[in-house]
């Protein structure tokens, strides 16, 4: 058993899914079997943390590589790999899969357990993708996330759950079949090249390219990357996705799919194709600092809550785009650390806003006002992590930010300097939208229920990681290991 | 002529006397006993299939006119297992629209055997033959029944299709014949020492690609396809779709792989502008339809689209991309229409406005989930059968330098998403309408069901075993 700990952890959630299927008449049965899933998931995550820390990451010192034969015809193996990366990014997989179950225990009700059985198959991909090194097994993985999610935003999700969930789906699966060929292209070319047939990462770095081969490859890569990350201009699916999903798919998909598209960045595109990486290094971080002035920018104008946080996502992710690009060990530590971090706001205020929405069924900002009287402990836990996610000294946003905006600051002072800036933009629109909502004049009856206990079981663990990050985040740099030295 | 020289074509044979059988059966016993022809019909094909399965012919020809080797008992065997599930997927539906009987039962073996001569025709006579049993058999299957005015709109297109196609094909041979003076094709077709005429070969195959372009509905020789799929009864639709377009590209294959290198150079331009136009047709008149039978018709142009694209490449891979691509097509397209069959908005007609399909993922759980994964699997998405086989195909049409013809594929791949994620928003994301649905879900059917399910999950995520077993047949026909 020991053996194969990463296919278990990987394949996991699966099986809970199967399982919740099958007892699909007892909806209580599904949700328990759910959730002990994915804690178990956790457990065996957090067992991972006893391996031998401080191994360097993608030049192949792995903490644990598991290799089985698969398709040997075509080259392709099943090869699972873990350093510290994809090892705190596992955790928050497994931590926001368990708290996601957790918060659709009273929001969903219909179909209870096809709606576990996508959330767990979804996070059987997502897990995948983290820890698989074989490009095949690798979009094998990726595409499998984004099936489920279909499935998730348009049965169980708000009014416009079809236009949403069909344009998230046609965005991802065409970025995704574009990188289809310029993976087979690469296969291809290495076998030329060296007569190894193989799709294993290690393998296909060592291929030399033209020029404008490798741009075109590298293009075609950041373009599947591109649209789930997202980027400006391909970023137009999320707002709608976001904020049509149950709170649990919004959860899983600012938290965890976003990060996918910056792993898939760190973990491929660059390593594969250093020399068009250094080309187009310019274009992507003009489109990450977009990102964070256009989508800040709209974020000002959102009436709806989920919508302003969505848009915050989009500027988040477009910071940590520019860790990735600049690519030194400070800014790479930071855009990691970010990850985590957005991961853990992000997803509580989605979770937040989730709970506001069962209660009061609006999100509009127009019809909030005065939630600090009216829902106390809410408001402090909405007020906690909004003033995270704008960045707080002493809460963890503020971490991966400073490492990102200093370390890009020593190569590329302009960009930093605007980078600064745009986190202004950040603290204008988390301010409109705490102000709106938690303070003036009070709309709604005072006597709504506020939090319950199985609420502030979801909120607290991710209180407390907050905290922790942001003032001790020594120990969750340190796992990381080094990153990949250029 | 011994014993073991008849012993490999026992699978025509078989085929041939339960053919003959039913028919008998029907003729002289008083009110057609269903059961019993349809259990003949089940042993007939189920034995012949065992048949090709066990019995190896060699490499040489039978007759010099029949390939028995290792190409056409894969074949032989793909084509029982596809008439093997049509006739389960019937066996209620037919009851149902009082279609069952000697002929509808005895047709279909008899068009089994029509495939397997076309699929393993090495002389031209016998792929005339076999085209024209094939057409002949199918003109009668479309048209069943006979008082619905959809089902013989069918089929006159079907025969109309069928005649010109039959025309252009005995016009192709005819001049094949001319041009290098005799039917035997591998012979003809590798004429080493170009002592035909040049012309007349690529008049010849032009002629015979068009016939062929007919029956596997590539643009723009397509366009019977929806109006033939949505009249015909669904079962024969599947068997239609699967079936005989497999046989009738399993045979242009060999004339492919047959052909002396001056052939292929020159047909390759041809075979490109008609896989880039039917990638391209066939996804974006997919967008518009509005009824599943049509929409399914046309998806089913688009994916012949990828595999002459995987035909392009067959210098490079041997053909083991669109022999792979062929098995995982028929199981998709086997289960999306078995599905349907399955669902009957009345006793006279099926299911087939999309919007009737509203709900269905709640109403008939199992009908949708079938229904679901192979439109999933036609999407090429994983961990389907459909997603490997496209992999294989890009993978080999990359591999042979076409990367323009790869990238409309990923275009019409893309287009194609939306086609397919229409109809399952449809099943499983609009509020149920009120249509009553028939089910024709019988025991037959479930059966068909399960192994199709576990089929094209399977061949998704360990298609090692399918891919070894098409790389020694394409082995032992030495190219």
């Amino acid at each position: 058993m020991n053996a194969s700990l990463l296919g278990i952890i990987v394949f996991l959630p699966l099986l809970g899914a199967l399982g919740a299927l099958a007892c699909r008449q007892n909806v209580r049965a599904c949700r328990l079997l759910a959730l002990t899933v994915m804690l178990t998931d956790l457990v065996l995550v957090l067992s991972l943390f006893a391996l031998s820390p401080h191994t360097a990451g993608i030049a192949g010192n792995w903490l644990r590589i598991e290799d089985y034969s698969w398709m040997d015809s075509l080259g392709i193996r099943f090869t699972l790999a873990l350093d510290g990366i994809s090892l705190l990014l596992i955790l928050l997989t497994t931590a926001l899969g368990a708290l996601a179950i957790l918060v659709s225990w009273k929001e969903i009700t219909d179909h209870v357990a096809a709606f576990h059985f996508f959330l767990l198959a979804m996070l059987t991909g997502v897990l995948g993708v983290f820890l698989a090194t074989d490009l095949f097994l690798f979009y094998l993985f990726w595409e499998i996330q984004a099936i489920p999610m279909f499935f998730l935003i348009g049965i169980w999700g708000h009014d416009r759950r079809i236009y949403a969930t069909v344009k998230f789906a046609l965005f991802t699966i065409s970025g995704s079949l574009v990188m289809l060929l310029a993976l087979l292209s690469l296969h291809l070319l290495h076998a030329r090249q060296t007569g190894e047939t193989t799709f294993a990462l290690l393998q296909l770095i060592h291929t030399s390219f033209s020029r404008p081969l490798e741009l075109a490859l590298f293009g075609a890569f950041v373009l599947a990357f591109a649209i789930k990350i997202p980027l400006v201009p391909v970023h137009t699916w999320l707002p709608d996705a976001h904020t049509e999903a149950p709170t649990a798919g919004s959860v899983i998909l600012a938290g965890l799919l976003l990060k996918t598209g910056v792993y898939a960045l760190l973990r491929f595109a660059f390593p594969l194709f250093p020399h068009a990486a250094q080309f187009f290094t310019p274009l992507l971080l003009v489109l990450g600092l977009t990102g964070i002035f256009y989508a800040g920018w709209i974020a000002l104008a959102q009436e709806d809550l989920k919508r302003l946080v969505a848009y915050s996502s989009i500027s988040h992710m477009g910071l940590i785009v520019v860790g990735i690009v600049v690519w030194n060990i400070t800014t790479l530590s930071g855009s990691l650390i970010q990850m985590i971090n957005h991961g853990i706001t992000t997803s509580a205020l989605f979770i937040l806003i989730g709970m506001l929405d069962e209660r009061l069924h609006t999100r509009k900002l127009s019809e909030l006002g005065g939630l600090w009287k009216t829902l106390p402990v809410w408001s402090g836990f909405f007020l906690f992590f909004s003033l995270a996610a704008i960045g707080l000294p002493g809460l963890n946003n503020f971490v991966g930010e400073i490492l990102i905006l200093v370390g890009t600051f020593t190569e590329r002072p302009w960009t930093a300097a605007a980078g600064f800036i745009g986190l202004l933009w950040t603290v204008i629109y988390g301010l409109r939208m705490l102000r709106k909502s938690l303070w003036g004049e009070a709309r709604h009856r005072p006597d709504i229920a506020d939090l319950t206990r199985r609420e502030l079981a979801i909120l607290i663990p991710l209180c407390l990681g907050v905290i922790w990050l942001g003032l001790h985040p020594g120990p969750a740099l340190e796992s990381s290991g080094r990153p990949w030295p250029d | 002529m011994t014993v073991l020289s008849w012993k490999s074509v026992l699978f025509q044979l078989l085929l041939a006397a339960g053919g003959i059988t039913i028919f008998t059966v029907g003729a002289f016993v008083k009110n057609k006993p269903k059961p019993l022809l349809f259990s003949l019909a089940i042993g007939t094909v189920l034995s012949a299939a065992v048949a090709a399965l066990l019995i190896d012919g060699g490499r040489t020809p039978f007759f010099q006119m029949l390939d028995v080797g290792a190409y056409a008992r894969f074949f032989n065997v793909l084509f029982a297992l596809v008439a093997f599930f049509s006739l389960l997927f019937s066996h209620r539906h037919a009851g149902l629209r009082q279609v069952a009987g000697d002929e509808f039962y005895g047709l279909m073996i008899l068009a089994v055997l029509g495939m397997s001569l076309v699929a393993g025709a090495t002389h031209w006579l016998v792929f005339f033959l076999g085209f024209e049993l094939l057409s002949l058999t199918f003109y009668i299957l479309i048209t069943m029944r006979r008082d619905d005015p959809l089902g013989n709109e069918a089929a006159l297109k079907y025969l109309i299709m069928g005649m010109v196609s039959g025309g252009f094909l005995a016009f192709g041979i005819a001049m094949f014949y001319a041009s290098t003076g005799t039917l035997d094709m591998p012979i003809g077709l590798a004429d080493l020492k170009n002592t035909g005429s040049p012309t007349g070969m690529l008049l010849s195959l032009g002629l015979i690609l068009t016939a062929a372009g007919f029956k596997i509905s590539l643009v723009p020789f397509h366009l019977w396809t929806p109006d033939v799929y949505q009249g015909a009864p669904t079962p024969v639709t599947a068997f239609l779709t699967t079936g005989s377009k497999i046989a009738v590209f399993a045979g242009l294959l060999r004339i492919l792989m047959l052909s002396s290198n001056w052939l292929w150079v020159h047909s390759l331009p041809v075979l490109w502008t008609l896989a880039a136009a039917t990638l391209l047709i066939g996804s974006v008149t997919a967008l518009a339809q509005t009824r599943l039978k049509r929409l399914l018709a046309y998806s089913s142009v688009a994916q012949m689209g990828y595999a002459v694209m995987g035909a392009l490449a067959i210098r490079e891979d041997g053909g083991l991309s669109v022999i792979f691509y062929f098995t995982a097509y028929a199981l998709m397209d086997l289960g999306a229409f078995g599905a349907i069959a399955t669902l009957c908005a009345s006793p006279e007609s099926d299911l087939d406005e999309l919007d009737s399909y509203r709900g269905l993922g709640y109403s008939h759980p199992w009908q949708a989930a079938l229904l679901t994964l192979c439109l999933l699997s036609l999407a090429g998405l994983p961990p389907t059968a459909g997603f490997i086989g496209k992999f294989m195909v890009f993978k080999a049409v990359l591999q042979a330098r076409y990367a323009v013809l790869a990238v409309i594929g990923i275009a019409s791949a893309i287009l194609s998403i939306f086609v397919y994620l229409k109809v399952i928003v449809v099943m499983f994301m609009k509020p149920k309408k009120d249509v009553a649905v028939t089910s024709g879900f019988g025991m037959a059917a479930r059966i068909a069901f399960a192994v199709i399910l576990f089929g094209v999950l399977w061949a998704g995520v360990f298609p090692s075993p399918l891919q070894t077993l098409i790389s020694r047949i394409i082995a032992s026909i030495g190219i």
